[in-house]
């Protein structure tokens, strides 16, 4: 299955483009696909706990089982106000 | 409970937002918060600050939040303005209004709007220097 990865924030900075997609086996999950994204992007690896995951406008957890055609957003931790 | 989010690159057009306020007779109270972008970042001297939103989840997250505030507290109205883009130092980058009968409530709710919204809206900021540069957030 392929899903769409959006970057925000610094993270554009750290994987150099504001997303891309990812092919990946069904069954996978958020941290299947965060791992997939370090193999092409390794300076996200060092960002792992500090990685907000959402999936369409909802915010999941790491486990969470993906869909063919989920569009998944990576950000870091929110400093809105 | 009448609720409104924006999320412009429009500076905060305090007095427009004022005149579209709408009361009713059993309400006592409106709570009204203003943030504004302050000139130093740390230690160190800024000009301004750089919002960026993931706007469509940031408005949806804001909603949710309305919703648990209309289950928490009986509130007439919720209105929420964020900027995004630059916004000078002393600038307006938040304005929150809360209306309710009394003002126990406006003001629990707005306090619990806003730390909330630091915690769930997917909104960064970068400190911008004097020289109008980015200062490297990461």
């Amino acid at each position: 299955m392929r899903v769409t990865v959006s970057f925000y924030s610094y993270f554009k900075d750290l994987t150099g483009c504001g997303g891309t997609s990812e092919e990946l086996s069904d069954g996978s999950t958020l941290e299947d696909l965060f791992q997939a994204l370090v193999v092409r992007f390794p300076k996200l690896g060092a960002m792992r706990k500090a990685t907000l995951m959402a999936v369409g406008l909802d915010y999941q957890q790491s486990s969470y089982v993906l869909k063919e055609g989920d569009e998944v957003s990576l950000f870091p931790p929110v400093q809105g106000g | 409970m009448k609720k409104q989010v924006i999320i412009t690159a429009a500076a905060i057009n305090e007095a427009a937002l004022l005149s579209e306020r709408v009361m009713t007779p059993g309400m006592g109270a409106i709570v009204c918060f203003v943030g504004v972008v302050r000139g130093t970042e740390g230690n160190a001297y800024i000009s301004a600050l750089e919002y960026e939103a993931f706007q469509r989840m940031a408005e949806h997250q804001i909603n949710l939040l309305f919703d648990e505030m209309a289950r928490r507290w009986p509130l007439e109205s919720v209105r929420l303005v964020h900027r995004v883009g630059r916004v000078k130092v002393n600038e307006p980058s938040l304005w929150v209004e809360v209306i309710a009968r009394h003002r126990g409530e406006a003001f629990a709710a707005c306090q619990w709007l806003i730390d909330e919204l630091k915690r769930a809206a997917p909104i960064w900021k970068k400190p911008v220097n004097d020289d109008g540069s980015l200062k490297d957030a990461n």
